[in-house]
Formats: structure tokens, sequence, C-alpha cells
């Protein structure tokens, strides 16, 4: 029938760069007999290795390759479907040029190095200078992954320059919520999108980057129900198409919408009084030195404050219609409907994120549409972990486990004690946040950039950072950068390990344990099925093995109170298991110690975590997960509603047991529009905003692997209005030179691509590593959040 | 064609136009898409350079040009289906079946996986699709599967298309995935029994969408007069998951290594 090098060339055929066809022996594949008692595929359950959406796939191995991928009909995120992505993680493994060994960069090149050399460098670089170096991960990190870095770093090394690039995606959600409610996460979960009667969409393409919850609500249609789905959004993309009204906004147009809307609620009288005057206060940012906290003020203040947001004014400044905006302002007056909002990038990736975080989370309360299934703001995450690793583990410069803070010293003292480690241990200033820690890396060090060298593990700075020309890869003299080191973790070469000195092969998805949190606040796990290629290893053990390395040559930090080594785990017999030495890693189950160590930290902000073991059980369960009279573990949908959450006090409804007012109540903010970072002018006048595409995921180092997803968006492009292509007098593929103030990028036109901009707006996806639109964007924060603007840069087009 | 036979074609025109306006009131209960900052996204600049060489009938392609806005909606292809005598029965050969799973093999990573889209698609609202694959149709050129799963209504979420139109890729990266094979048929009991289902029917719940009419001739069935398919042919409990929840999965052993201090001894005076 088929053999192998047949189904190997029918794949590298459609490959046109394919100058080696590489297949193994001739060896027939058996056909798969479902009804035999012993099928040769094994099947095993994981979460899928994408987005943030968390679904949870079925994976078929045989002969110890995956060979196909299901989607878990027993999923409850999912239910047995998966996007383009999805079905196709599989083939992310076997991309040709897998690295499969470490490499240390000799002169020009990269010579081949063991292990034991790779890890004595790094160890090197730490002891000359412990305070100067840096870890970069990921909202890709697993749970325990992060948790080993977070520990190794902020307990062993008492530094806390660790960041993740989930800085650069969810910070402004985060701040958002702790702004809002004390406590981060969204209340909500995907049930909502089943219940809900209106979806609106801020600045959010789910049909393209959540396409399994974007189904989950449209599919509803086919079932006969109704829902009316409302797009805020810059420009047209595939979840316009099905949405009914499309509303379209200039950039930071959310921001008067928000205020418009609230603005309606309280002239129409249209406000839940009883939910507000029962559960809410108001607040906003101080005159001087804003904080989370703001200053609270009256009902009248926030009043007062609303009141020039008429429908018009809103108009004027979002460009979307009075009657629009009257439309919002009905629906959300309309206490029979039951409401979700949806975000993601659009108003996380924003210089006012914060502010416009908590803005929809005010109007849901100013309305009451809260608390019930069906009536949420809800925040999507695009990484699988973000949730899990990086706002539950705290891998933040300025957080510890558990919702914890860097600079409150009850939470160092507690984070000691459950570390075993002496008082004082760990440093109480936060450390760089990732715009600084890469302006520190790229700063010369005579010129105070303090941080020389920087580990960087399971993600793609040098794709991903804004204003690449400055933070990644400077384009000033690069002899002045001599004495940085970065050191780089990845399954494939990137544009990051481009610069790398050091290239480490790292172990990916189910080539290892692991544990993901998705949006929902679900924390799934999985178990190794298959072995990584070559030397390829896992990044805990990376970590591991250089913490251990540093506590043999002695380095106080590497020991606990008892002088024990930080990750000291033992067996059931009670012997030490050397898990620094890779032979000896999956002796025990590493993740298992180290989740069940780092449960301890999630009861203070009622977090709560089962033990490992119940999620093995399980398709993920939703924190608080608290235990039954009967021992079982009960997750929770819907937080701080008395009748799903366990923490809420009884006949107390809706309770924000974590509120920064110590009250109960959430803050409703005002906060005003304020124009964007930069606009369009005279010298650069189309604004350039980027994003995602279906096909690929992230920066494309594993989805640009797999051909189907190649093959069906092979590049990027430059996505431009018919009358302002007519303008330039360009037509499809033709080449344009795009400029900023920071940067130039050539790329061919897709005129009306795959979304449609409205005049004088640009749009690039960034997942391409050969055509990098982060060489335009800008560097602008959010002011909280530390979150860049990746959604609003001016640019002038040149045809060439 | 004789006369009668235009106006045969004719009535079936004015009906089959009827009919496609009755289901576009019926599927736009919606409200339509209102928008009134940018128009609906006119049509691609490329199918206006290549007007010389399009014939002037709309093609699939040009759909998009034309103004039928509110227009998209589940048409009625089946008048379009030859009239064949559904007791006959279809004979298949050996060689027929190799062929068949070859082709199904083109279009998909492993089996199980989502076929891919082999001609262009627009960005329009995704149950453009259902205009052709929500009947499917069979002609001497064409074969338009139909859908097996109509309560999925995303399509372009998990089937995309291989040969962007607009812009030629230059390099794709090599993929070593070796997808796991069709299965060639069904496990039986003894030689004359029914034979259970070699796949999931989880989405593949219309039999007839591959091996009906619209299917490729060699999975065929060949008794189309019989129409309960799960009577005869029993799914299995492990490819439609039905067991997972009760097994959970284990721990594996610890892998094997070879001889990793070997080569961290040979090499160790690297780092001096």
């Amino acid at each position: 029938m088929f053999d192998s090098e047949r189904r190997q060339f029918l794949k590298s055929s459609a490959m046109a760069a394919a100058t080696a066809i590489a297949h193994g022996s001739a060896v027939t594949l058996p056909i798969i007999n479902a009804a035999e008692e012993k099928s040769d595929v094994r099947w095993d359950k994981a979460p899928c290795r994408f987005c943030g959406t968390g679904c949870h796939v079925q994976v078929g191995v045989r002969d110890g390759k995956v060979v196909a991928v299901m989607g878990d009909r027993n999923a409850d995120v999912n239910k047995g479907l998966l996007c383009v992505k999805g079905y196709h993680v599989g083939s992310a493994l076997y991309g040709k040029d897998r690295l499969t060994k470490p490499l240390l960069k000799r002169g020009d090149g990269y010579q081949e190095v063991s292990w034991k050399t790779a890890i004595n460098v790094i160890a090197d670089r730490i002891e000359a200078a412990p305070e100067q170096f840096a870890m970069y991960g990921s909202g890709q990190w697993t749970i325990p992954e992060g948790y080993a870095a977070q520990k190794f770093m902020k307990g062993g090394l008492s530094n806390n320059h660790i960041d993740p690039n989930a800085r650069l995606c969810m910070a402004s959600a985060v701040t958002g919520f702790l702004a809002t409610y004390g406590v981060d996460e969204p209340a909500g979960c995907y049930q909502d999108l089943d219940q809900c009667d209106v979806l609106i969409m801020w600045g959010n393409n789910p049909a393209e980057m959540h396409p399994v919850l974007f189904s989950r609500v449209v599919d509803r249609r086919s079932r006969g129900e109704k829902v009316l789905l409302i797009d805020i959004s810059t420009r047209r993309t595939r979840t316009t198409e099905e949405c009914q009204h499309y509303l379209e906004m200039k950039g930071h147009g959310d921001l008067a919408i928000a205020n418009g809307i609230a603005h309606l609620l309280i002239k129409n009288e249209t406000c839940d009084q009883r939910f507000v005057e029962s559960f809410c206060n108001f607040k906003t940012h101080e005159e001087e030195n804003p904080t989370l906290h703001g200053r609270q003020i009256s009902f009248e203040d926030y009043k007062r404050l609303l009141e020039p947001y008429t429908p018009e004014k809103v108009e004027e400044l979002s460009g979307v219609p009075a009657a629009q905006i009257r439309m919002l302002g009905d629906l959300f007056g309309n206490p029979d409907l039951k409401i979700t909002s949806l975000w993601c990038m659009g108003m996380n990736q924003h210089t006012r994120g914060t502010a416009i975080n908590t803005m929809v989370h005010g109007i849901h309360l100013l309305s009451g549409h809260f608390g019930r299934p069906g009536d949420a703001p809800t925040s999507l995450t695009g990484q699988p972990s973000a949730c899990g690793t990086v706002r539950e583990v705290g891998t933040l410069s300025h957080a510890l486990p558990g919702g914890r803070l860097i600079a409150d010293a009850e939470h160092r003292a507690q984070t000691e004690a459950f570390w075993n480690l002496p008082e004082g241990r760990i440093n109480p200033t936060p450390g760089a946040h990732t715009v600084a820690m890469w302006d520190k890396f790229c700063t010369p060090s005579e010129e105070g950039g303090d941080i020389n060298t920087l580990w960087v593990q399971v993600t793609n700075p040098g794709q991903t950072l804004p204003h690449l020309n400055k933070l990644f890869n400077p384009l000033a003299d690069r002899g002045k950068l001599k004495d940085k080191f970065l050191i780089v973790s990845d399954i494939y070469p990137t544009a990051t390990t481009r610069l790398a000195d050091l290239i480490l092969p790292s172990a990916m998805w189910v080539e290892k344990n692991g544990m993901f949190g998705n949006s929902e606040r679900r924390t799934q796990q999985w178990f190794k099925m298959v072995e990584p290629p070559g030397e390829a290893r896992d990044d805990c053990w990376q970590t591991i093995a250089v913490a251990h390395q540093l506590h043999e040559r002695g380095m106080a930090g590497m020991k606990d109170r008892d002088g024990n080594f930080l990750f000291h785990i033992v067996n059931e017999a009670g012997d030490t298991v050397p898990i620094w030495e890779w032979e000896h890693y999956y002796d025990v189950n590493v993740d298992e110690h180290l989740f069940n160590e780092y449960r301890q930290f999630t009861t203070m902000k009622h977090k709560n975590l089962a033990p490992y073991s119940a999620y093995v059980k399980a398709r993920g369960l939703r924190w608080p997960v608290v235990e039954t009279e009967d021992g079982d573990w009960q997750e929770t949908r819907f937080r701080f509603v008395e009748e799903f959450d366990p923490f809420v006090e009884e006949g107390k409804q809706i309770q924000f047991y974590h509120s920064s007012t110590h009250d109960d109540r959430a803050q409703i903010w005002f906060h005003p529009w304020i124009a964007p970072a930069e606009v369009p002018d005279e010298d650069y006048p189309f604004m350039l905003t980027t994003g995602r595409v279906l096909e690929h995921w992230h920066t494309g180092s594993m989805t640009r692997r797999i051909p189907e997803l190649s093959r069906a968006m092979p590049s990027a492009y430059l996505e431009i209005n018919p009358v302002d292509a007519e303008k330039l007098n360009v037509k499809n593929s033709d080449m344009v030179l795009v400029e900023s103030r920071r940067g130039k990028l050539e790329l061919p036109v897709w005129i009306n691509g795959r979304g449609a901009c409205p005049e004088g707006t640009v749009f690039i996806p960034f997942f391409d590593e050969t055509l990098l639109v982060n060489n335009l964007t800008l560097d602008a924060f959010d002011p909280f959040s530390k979150q860049p603007d990746y959604k609003k840069t001016a640019v002038r087009l040149r045809k060439l | 064609m004789n006369t009668s036979g235009i106006q045969t074609l004719a009535a079936a025109i004015v009906v089959a136009a009827a009919v496609t306006g009755y289901f576009v009131g019926l599927q736009s209960p919606m409200n339509p898409v209102t928008n009134t900052v940018s128009q609906r996204r006119a049509a691609p600049a490329h199918f206006e350079e290549q007007s010389e060489q399009v014939v002037p009938a709309t093609s699939y392609l040009e759909i998009s040009k034309l103004d039928l806005t509110g227009m998209i909606g589940i048409a009625d292809l089946s008048h379009m289906r030859p009239r064949l005598d559904p007791d006959q029965e279809i004979k298949i050969g050996p060689e027929e079946k190799t062929i068949a799973l070859a082709a199904r093999e083109k279009n998909r990573a492993f089996n199980g996986a989502p076929p891919t889209i082999p001609h262009p698609v627009t960005e329009l609202p995704a149950n453009s699709c259902m205009v052709c694959h929500g009947e499917g149709a069979k002609t001497e050129s064409l074969r338009i599967s139909q859908i097996s799963h109509p309560y999925l209504t995303n399509c372009l979420q998990c089937h995309v298309q291989q040969h962007p139109e607009w812009i030629a890729p230059e390099k794709f990266r090599e993929n070593l995935f070796v997808g796991l094979a069709a299965p060639t048929a069904g496990p039986r009991a003894f030689e004359l029994a029914p034979p259970q289902i070699p796949h999931s029917v989880w989405m593949r719940d219309n039999c007839s969408s591959c091996h009906g009419l619209t299917g490729l001739q060699g999975i065929r069935t060949t008794h189309p007069w019989r129409k309960n398919c799960m009577q005869c042919h029993a799914p299995s409990a492990e490819l439609n998951q039905m067991k997972l929840l009760s097994s959970a999965p284990s721990f594996l052993p610890g892998p094997e290594i070879e001889d990793a201090s070997a080569t961290d001894n040979a090499e160790g005076n690297n780092n001096d």
C-alpha cells in the first residue's frame, strides 16, 4: 500500500525548496485496525501546544513518533473540535531543522559542545556576575518550568531580573483585573459563550485567534439559538463576517466608547442601582504618580467626569456613529440580556491598556451584567500558559508565586518559608520588566547597561520585541556589546538564535511532562509520550542542571535553610534523586514534585489547586479547586458568585473577597480618552496595526515548519485598502517599502487581504521571521503594566 | 437541446432562483451587517487584471464581485444531480480503492486530519461554503463533497487553502512528519460479516458524504439503497473516544540515554 517513502515524497514534493528528500528505510506502515485487541497506535491526552484556548487533543503515538491528532471529545473546552493548527500540532515536532546539540558561538560560527560544557559556560557567566544575569521566559513555559526558573532566580540568586514574553501580551489584562477586583484572572469561563445573548468583541478576532471558542458561539446558530455578535474593531476580519454589527473605530476609540456607554447608562438611568450600591466603589487615577489603587470618588464625581462623553462626542473621538453608541448603551441598559465581552491583544497592546481593561469591567459592573452565566467581561490569552505559568506562578519581575509581590515584606517572608530559605534571601527590589531588561542588555555596560547575560527560554524575542532595532539588534556599534552573552533554549533556529552566543536544544510539548493553565483558569496536565530528538532536553532540567552546577561550586544561594539543594527531591525510599543528571531526570516525576510544592502558594488568593494526581485524571480543572466531603476535587466555574464559588460567604450573593478597598466591593474606574502614543501625520500618514492570522501561531517558529499551514499562508504581507492601493498605484504582489520612525521593511501588497483595512490603515502579521514587522513598531508602553502597544504605529508607504 | 429542453432549463432556472431567494430570505433573520464607515470589501484587484482571459460567465472566484448584497445563503443544488438508479449495485475493484485512498492522502496530513481545500477561497462568510458543500454534487468533471458535520459552521477554521492565489511562496521549511495512513478495510468477524467502521464517526456522521454518490469511486458503498448504515456497521469505541475517560494516562519510564557521560567526558576539556 503506502510505504513511508511514498508518503514522504507526497509531503516533500510540495516544498519548493526541498533539495534533499529525507527518508528512512522503506518500512511499510501497518494498517490501523480498530477492532483489534491491541491497536498499535497509543492515544493519550494533552492540551494543544498553541494558543491560550486550551483545547485538549488526543495524541496518537506509534513506534515512538506522533502520527495523528484528534480533538478530545471528553474535553469541556473544545468538545472534540480543533482548529487547523491544532490538528497539525503533531507535525511541529518533526521540522527537519530541529536543534539537537548544544551550540556554542566560536568566531563567526557555532561549535557543537556537550551539555556538560554548555552548563559550565552558563554557570561561569552567572558566577562572575550573578546580579547582571537575567532570565526571559514565556507563557509557553510549563507551570513546573516557570516555577523552577522563578525559584532559581528569586530564591537562589536573590535576583529579580526574570520576566516573561507575556508582558508583551497580557500584562494590561492583569493590571485591569487587579485594579478592578483586587485579584487577577477572569471571574467567568467559556460557558459564558454558550449562554450569552450578546457577545461584544473589543478589538478581537477570535475567528482566527481563538477559533474553537468562536465556533462555540457561532455553532449555536446551527442549533437554532440566537446570539447577537458585535465587532468593535479597527479593521474588518473573518470575525466581522459573522457579526450583525460592525463598529469601526479609530485607534484608542475604545476608551471613548466605554465612556460613552457608561455616560448613557447614567443618563438613561439604566444602571443596575442595586448591584452598584451593594458591590461597587468608584475610582479614578491620582493627579500625580498614579497607582493601581487610584483615589476613591463618589458616584456624583463619576457622573460628572462622564458628562462630556455624549454619543456625539464619542463619535468624534472614536469614529463610531452616535447611533451605534446608543445601541450599545441600550443593550447594556437591558437587564434581561446576558452580555459577554471578549478581548485579547487589541485592548492589551495599548498604551492605555490598564485603563481600557478597567473600563470594560466597569460598564459590566455598572449595568449589572456580571455574575450570571453569560454575563461576563472576559479577557482571553494568546499563549497556552500565560495564565498558569506567568500570572499564577508569578514569573514577572515584580511578583512571587500565588499573587504575591516582591515589594511586600510579608509576601517575601511567606515565600521564603515555603521555599525553606533563610530570612531576607529574596531581594526586596523588583527586577527589570521586559522592555527595561532588553534595553539594559542592549546598552553597552560602560553606558549603564547592567544586564550582561540573558537566558531566553521557550520564546522568540528577536521577533516579538517592539522596536527591534533598539531592543534586540541595536544598530549601534556591536563592538561595544562584546561582553554581552545571550543564551537561547529553543527547538528550532529562530530570529533570536541568530544572535545567540549559546544555543541549547530543548524538548517540546509531548516530548516532556508538562502542565499549562488556560484562559478560563483551567490547569491541565500531560505526560511525556515520545523522546526528544538528539540531545534535546527539558527546559526545566536545564535550569535545575545550572542551579546544581552553581551549588557544586559552592554558591550559597543554591542551598536552603537546612543546607539542601534548592531542588532537592527524594524518591519513595527516601533517597536523593540526582535529577540534575539527565539520565536520572525521569527517575521521578519532577513535575509532580514541583507542582505539589507550588500548590502551597495558591491558597492566599483563593486560587486553590488540587494535587497533581487530580489533574492526571481530568481534562483540566478550573481553580479554585476544593476538596469535597467524599474526597473528590471540585472545580469552580464562576468566581465571586455565591451559587458557584465556595469562598463566597453565605447570603452575600456576590462577594469580591479580594477587594482592594477591603469591603468586598469591585472598583468602577473612570479614565479619560487619551490619544495613542503615535498618530498618523503628514510625514507618516498611515496607521499600521499588527497581529496574527489563523494558520500561524506566535512567531511561526513551529507553524511555519508545518507544510499544510505554510502552504496556506506562506509569508507576511501588507494588507491595504483598495483606495489607498490605487493612490499608491500598487496591485497585489507588488512590493512596497514601509517606513516608520524606527525602521523599514519591504513586503508584498495584498489588497483587502485576510481582513480589510479602512482607508489610512494598513496591517502586517508578525509571524514571518523573514519580514520582521517589529522593526517598525514602537516601544511606548502602558504606565502600569509596562506592556507595549503593537497596534498603532505611524508609517509611510512607497511603491518599489 | 430541443425547445422543450430549453423550456425545462429555463423553468429550472426560475425555480432555482425562487428557491434561492426563498432561502436567502430565510437566511437573513440576522440583521444584515451594518457598517457605517467602510463599504463591503471590493473585489480583489487581481481579478480585474485577468479579465481578458476569463470567460464572460460568472466564475466561482468572481461571485464576490457580483452585487449580491446579502445574497449569500444556502442554495439547493440537488437539481444538478444526474438521475441514477438508486438500486443499482456498485462494483468496486481493489485497484479503485487504492486510487481513492491515495487521492485522499494527497490533501491531508494524516488519516483524520481535516482535508485541505483544493480551490481558491475568498474571505466571504463561511456559509458561502455551504452553497456547494451543503448538498454536494457530482458531474463528469467535478466532485463536490457534501459536508458531514453541518452543525459546525466555521469551515475555514479547519480547512485551509493550499495555493494562495495572491503570492507565490518562495521557500518552505522541510518537515519529516509521517502521518497515520488510512485504514484499507474495517475488521470483520468472518468473511461475509459486515465490516466494523475503521475510523471515528465524530464529525463523520453523514456516511454518504464519503461513501455516497459524491464520494470517491473506490470507497463508495456497494449497496446505495441501504440508508441505515450503522444498523450493520458498528463504530469503534476506541476511535470514538468512548472509553478514554476511564483510562487515565500513566507516567512513562525514564528515557534511555546512550552513553551520555561518555560524550561529556570526551569533550570535557572544551570548557578550558
